[in-house]
């Protein structure tokens, strides 16, 4: 539950920064509020794409498919605060942090641990309360949002209004210019160019934000614009930064974990027992305004376990006294009636009045802490005060009986205790915590629950095999022509418009074949091998036996490293093919041998040698068999017959690689991109090579560019963070993990 | 590595070329250190093949090591291969369970996606 948590709140809006993300998220709801009733906006500026209305779509879908509009409720909420403070904290924590034991002595300085805590608190401390949930900063900018909005639907130019300082981060104004700008094209669709420019321009003239922006020419539209961002968000989610955020999380909560009576005696020591009841009754109002949420339980749940277990191990009678009558009992559910109750006390909803609980106005925002002091006025001292100074001023034994009595006298009396007891909140809970069974019995589910979603969030991001995984947001579903569309932006070279048009294609006709397999073959291009595999996949099927589809399928699987599969399809390809088809046994063989298929190959190679897609999967059988000299010639054969044939060039060049003559390889990369400038996989393979020379400042420039033109291209991404740590570029590793490409590009040009 | 059929035998294949390279051998004498792979087709400790990484003298073998390897990591096929290629973090895969180590904590620390040559695409 609570890694759900953690994961949604940060993947939703860790790139963009909370405080954007909210106005948007209301922009948007105002937006589709009004034009999911009858408007439909037919025309996308620029472009020839119909664009379906949003009762197509259904009314529910739009509103999940903006940027920031997702689950708006929880963004402010203590997952995010947390995950986007791991992902600050970053990848700076290393291997030896986890890998320490922690009974270590360089690990168990107090001090270290001191500072964890204290930096986890102070973080997510200020980020829980009703300050940034309300915070002026966004009602503001959603209040400025919505008078452009609404200035924009009447026609009339947009009047600014002077706003106080917002003290926007870069990346929130950099959200807010390029999203403004989106929606803004959406909304003013009948308008012209000139009037939606001017409109924006004022907008994020009166937020104070650079209007340096270029509007996108039409093709390339609002959409890629969106769809970037759109990834970001995601990409959080799937890849580095949760790593990190995760890494860095574990090992604190390792730490604690492991130590926390020491946990507990250090802060102590550093804010006095006075700072400690009272910073833990701030954290029950601040996690009760998270409330219902179970991420809110658990955290207070961990809260009140190190309660639980200082109590329980500190034998002095102070504490002895909360053991007998906080009757509790050990259970998830009861445990979390309890927090309920606070949580419920602390947003008002029930008042302690007269010793009864009472159901409250609900409107009143503050915490437990204040609820207790007003209601028990007569007690200057807030209980936790009163605490502390007991204990300083008086000697230990007799504390429990002036606690008692303090308690009387301040209007409190035991019933306020029963009420903690009818709830049902129990003693075992604070005996559990004194065995020591801490550690492994809570750590061992939490890890599985992580492990959970980490696979959770795999299958989310498309890495189920087989599945074809269709892009979110797609402005050619409803196009008259997406397949000739798709065609045409294949032969430009724009593959990631390419995908999203066959895309449309196959989604109104899935029984293409033609529109699977050139949909299979631009994700190969775009170096999406897993993609490519799940479209070619639907290609057999609906047309099983064609070759080039048998072939895309084997090199697929080959470069997936599933020998297996790769030499199954290889040997179809054979018992397919209308002049070899002979030579193969036509019954079907689950899993040829090797050897054989290539024997078979090669007489196909005597009986024709003038056809390049025999030498071409020769060259793909050798690489499998890993006989990298033949398949070199194999492949150089091929191209004497294709000399045009980028992907064979290419081909040639990742054997040359695989095979560490990387050198050669790049020459062959070289042509490649000569025939196809826009050919990812060869930009991504040009990076390799030169990482696997040890030229890494080099191959960051190459993986670069690949991700830039396909911002999906996972293996590409991957291997940009390897090069960046090795060629000591730490610094840049941040916009790596948050994908941000304008960065990366300005700082690695090509 | 031949007669394998894990698809790390095709990246440790490919390591055991790059070892001949002068990043290969930069990575050697960098690292220096021997590690042995234990690698499980699907469950950690099911069907073993053993291999073994060392950057002392710059080859990959298969077999166990003679001797004592600095540190032996145990792991699936493809949780290798995620490790090995960038997707997983080698932290958070011995967090999960997904790694198990034998032998030097500090060896094992050494042990991250950079020492591993990475495969081009046809």
């Amino acid at each position: 539950m609570a890694m759900r948590h953690l994961i949604t709140g940060q993947g939703n809006c860790a790139p963009d920064g909370a405080s954007s993300s909210n106005p948007f998220g209301n922009l948007a709801n105002a937006i589709f509020g009004q034009s999911s009733k009858a408007q439909s906006i037919k025309e996308l500026p620029g472009s020839a794409v119909n664009v379906p209305t949003t009762s197509e779509l259904g009314t529910a879908a739009p509103l999940s498919t903006i940027p920031g509009s997702e689950n708006e409720f929880k963004q402010d909420q203590l997952p995010l605060a947390r995950g986007a403070d791991f992902i600050r904290g970053g990848p700076s924590h290393d291997w030896v942090e986890s890998f320490r034991p922690p009974g270590l002595p360089e690990f168990a300085v107090p001090d270290a641990q001191l500072k964890e805590f204290e930096q986890i608190f102070n973080s997510t401390g200020p980020t829980f309360g009703p300050p940034v949930m309300d915070g002026p900063p966004q009602r503001v900018l959603s209040g400025v949002l919505r008078s452009f909005l609404a200035s924009g639907q009447a026609g009339v130019p947009f009047q600014p209004v002077p706003v106080p300082a917002l003290g926007l981060s870069e990346s929130d104004k950099q959200c807010i210019r390029d999203r403004s700008c989106i929606m803004a094209r959406h909304i003013l669709a009948d308008q012209p160019e000139e009037y939606i420019q001017a409109q924006v321009n004022t907008l994020l003239h009166s937020l104070d934000i650079d209007s340096n922006y270029r509007m996108k020419g039409p093709m390339h539209g609002p959409y890629p614009e969106m769809e970037e961002y759109w990834n970001q968000s995601q990409s959080a989610m799937r890849s580095g930064p949760m790593h990190n955020a995760a890494d860095k999380w574990i090992t604190e909560f390792g730490k604690q974990n492991n130590n926390p009576e020491e946990w507990a005696h250090s802060f102590e020591q550093q804010y006095g027992s006075n700072g400690w009841a009272s910073e833990f009754e701030q954290h029950q109002s601040q996690m009760a305004m998270t409330g219902g949420m179970n991420m809110a339980n658990l955290a207070a749940m961990e809260q009140s376990r190190m309660l639980a277990q200082t109590l329980a191990s500190n034998n002095d009678p102070k504490f002895q006294v909360c053991r007998i009558p906080l009757n509790i009992e050990h259970s998830m559910e009861e445990n979390s009636k309890f927090f309920q109750f606070v949580s419920k006390m602390s947003r008002g909803e029930l008042i302690i009045e007269d010793n009864q609980v009472k159901q409250g106005s609900a409107s009143q925002s503050s915490g437990w802490a204040d609820e207790f002091q007003t209601q028990y006025n007569a007690n200057a001292n807030s209980w936790a005060d009163q605490f502390v100074h007991e204990e300083m001023s008086q000697g230990a034994d007799k504390w429990a009986s002036e606690f008692s009595t303090e308690y009387n006298q301040g209007g409190l009396n035991e019933n306020w205790i029963d009420e903690f007891s009818k709830m049902r909140v129990d003693d075992e809970w604070a005996e559990e915590f004194s065995g020591g069974t801490f550690g492994e019995s809570s750590a061992d589910p939490w890890v599985d629950e992580f492990q959970n979603q980490l696979s959770a969030s795999k299958q989310n991001s498309g890495a189920s095999r087989g599945v074809y995984v269709f892009s979110d947001m797609n402005p050619y579903v409803g196009h008259p022509n997406p397949m000739q569309e798709g065609q045409e932006l294949f032969r430009k070279g724009l593959l990631s418009e390419a995908v999203l048009a066959l895309e449309a294609e196959v989604l109104k006709n899935p029984d293409n074949a033609e529109g699977w397999r050139l949909l299979g073959v631009t994700h190969a291009e775009n170096d999406d091998d897993q993609q490519a595999i799940a479209a070619m996949m639907r290609a057999q099927e609906a047309d099983p036996t064609n070759l080039e589809v048998l072939l895309a399928l084997g090199v697929s699987h080959t470069n997936e490293l599933e020998q297996g599969e790769a030499l199954r399809y290889l040997h179809r390809w054979l018992q397919n093919h209308p002049k070899y088809g002979g030579i193969a046994p036509p019954q079907p063989t689950d899993s040829p041998y090797g050897p054989d298929v290539i024997r078979l190959f090669n007489e196909a190679a005597q009986m024709s040698p003038e056809d390049a897609d025999v030498h071409i999967v020769l060259g793909v059988l050798y690489n499998l068999s890993r006989e990298y000299d033949k398949a070199i010639a194999a492949f150089k054969t091929a191209l004497q017959l294709k000399p045009q044939d980028y992907s064979l060039w290419n081909k040639l060049g990742a054997t040359q690689a695989n095979s560490i003559q990387s050198a050669d390889a790049i020459l062959a990369y070289q042509q490649a991109l000569d025939l196809k400038p826009n050919y990812v996989r060869a930009w991504a393979n040009m990076g390799i090579s030169y990482a696997n020379q040890g030229l890494y400042e080099d191959s960051i420039r190459y993986y670069v560019r690949a991700v830039a033109m396909n911002p999906k291209a996972d293996n590409a991404w991957q291997y940009l963070r390897i090069s960046l740590s090795n060629a000591s570029r730490a610094d840049m590793i941040a916009a790596c993990d948050s994908r941000n490409l304008d960065v990366l590009q300005k700082e690695f040009p090509l | 590595m031949d007669g394998s059929s894990l698809k790390s035998a095709q990246l440790l294949e490919q390591m055991r070329l790059h070892m001949a390279t002068d990043a290969g051998k930069d990575i050697a004498k960098k690292v220096g250190l021997v590690y042995q792979f234990n690698i499980a087709p699907k469950k950690i400790g099911v069907d073993e093949e053993i291999f073994v990484v060392d950057l002392k003298k710059g080859e990959v073998t298969k077999g166990p090591y003679e001797g004592k390897p600095d540190a032996t990591f145990s792991f699936t096929d493809s949780d290798f291969l995620s490790i090995a290629t960038g997707k997983m973090n080698p932290q958070i895969a011995f967090i999960r369970g997904a790694i198990k180590i034998k032998g030097s904590i500090s060896a094992a620390q050494k042990f991250t996606p950079d020492i591993f040559p990475k495969p081009s695409k046809l």
